[in-house]
């Protein structure tokens, strides 16, 4: 970890949350396949690619935030999260709701 | 535990939630690395809840239709509306653990991780149960 002598930074919580986010955007994935996957049935309607679509443009949007959070850990000293959070849950429980939608198909 | 809204008590927290270091500016930045630390709580939450939202959306994909008229559904629904409830649980105790580490205040205790573990744990004895009478008939 780059720069931990001079921040005194011995537990790289740096290194530590940067990998936490890109743990949390590999189950954001997960979820976000499984919400898409209903749209490549043979006989997937409107509704089920319109969910699709969304969920990859949650998807998408849950990484943007989670690389934005990684560079703003890349500086000394780094800048602790906090617009990005909250959009985070907001976007899970988004999630949460076009899976609603995926259970009624 | 300190309520961070007292005067404002919905509007406040969904206030809180989005600018915990404007509403208002309070007390003293703290140490960065405890406030990376309550950031990792909260995404160990997140993917808690992330989890949950996968698991009900694989319930709904992956199960055969159950006996029970409508279960796999419920049950589905079930894990999608905990999961939700975790990701929003997890962002506003982050908002009022930061508030009270700028405050110097103790950190706020929560009733949350007890809650879920005795619902995560009566949903399986529920489907061991379940899986011991489908067995016997």
């Amino acid at each position: 970890m780059r720069g931990s002598p001079e921040t005194g930074d011995h537990g790289a919580s740096a290194e530590r949350t940067r990998l936490a986010w890109r743990r949390t955007g590999l189950s954001a994935t997960a979820v976000g396949l499984l919400a898409a996957r209903p749209a490549f049935r043979p006989d997937a309607g409107l509704l089920a690619w319109l969910v699709a679509a969304a969920a990859m443009a949650a998807w998408v949007a849950l990484i943007a935030i989670a690389y934005r959070r990684s560079y703003g850990l890349r500086s000394l000293p780094p800048r602790p999260g906090r617009r990005a959070i909250p959009a985070y849950a907001m976007l899970a429980a988004a999630l949460a709701v076009l899976g609603g939608l995926v259970v009624m198909l | 535990m300190t309520s961070a809204v007292d005067n404002q008590p919905v509007f406040g927290a969904l206030r809180q939630w989005f600018d915990p270091e404007k509403q208002p500016t309070v007390g003293r930045t703290p140490d960065y690395r405890f406030s990376l630390a309550n950031e990792r709580t909260f995404l160990a939450w997140i993917r808690t809840g992330l989890a949950l939202i996968a698991g009900g959306l694989a319930c709904a994909q992956f199960l055969p239709p159950l006996s029970v008229a409508h279960l796999r559904e419920i049950i589905a629904i079930a894990l999608l509306l905990l999961g939700a409830v975790v990701a929003l649980r997890a962002v506003d105790h982050w908002a009022r653990t930061e508030r009270a580490m700028r405050l110097g205040q103790e950190l706020p205790g929560s009733k949350f991780p007890a809650i879920l573990a005795l619902i995560v744990a009566a949903g399986a004895l529920l489907l061991a149960v379940a899986v011991l009478i489908k067995a016997a008939e």
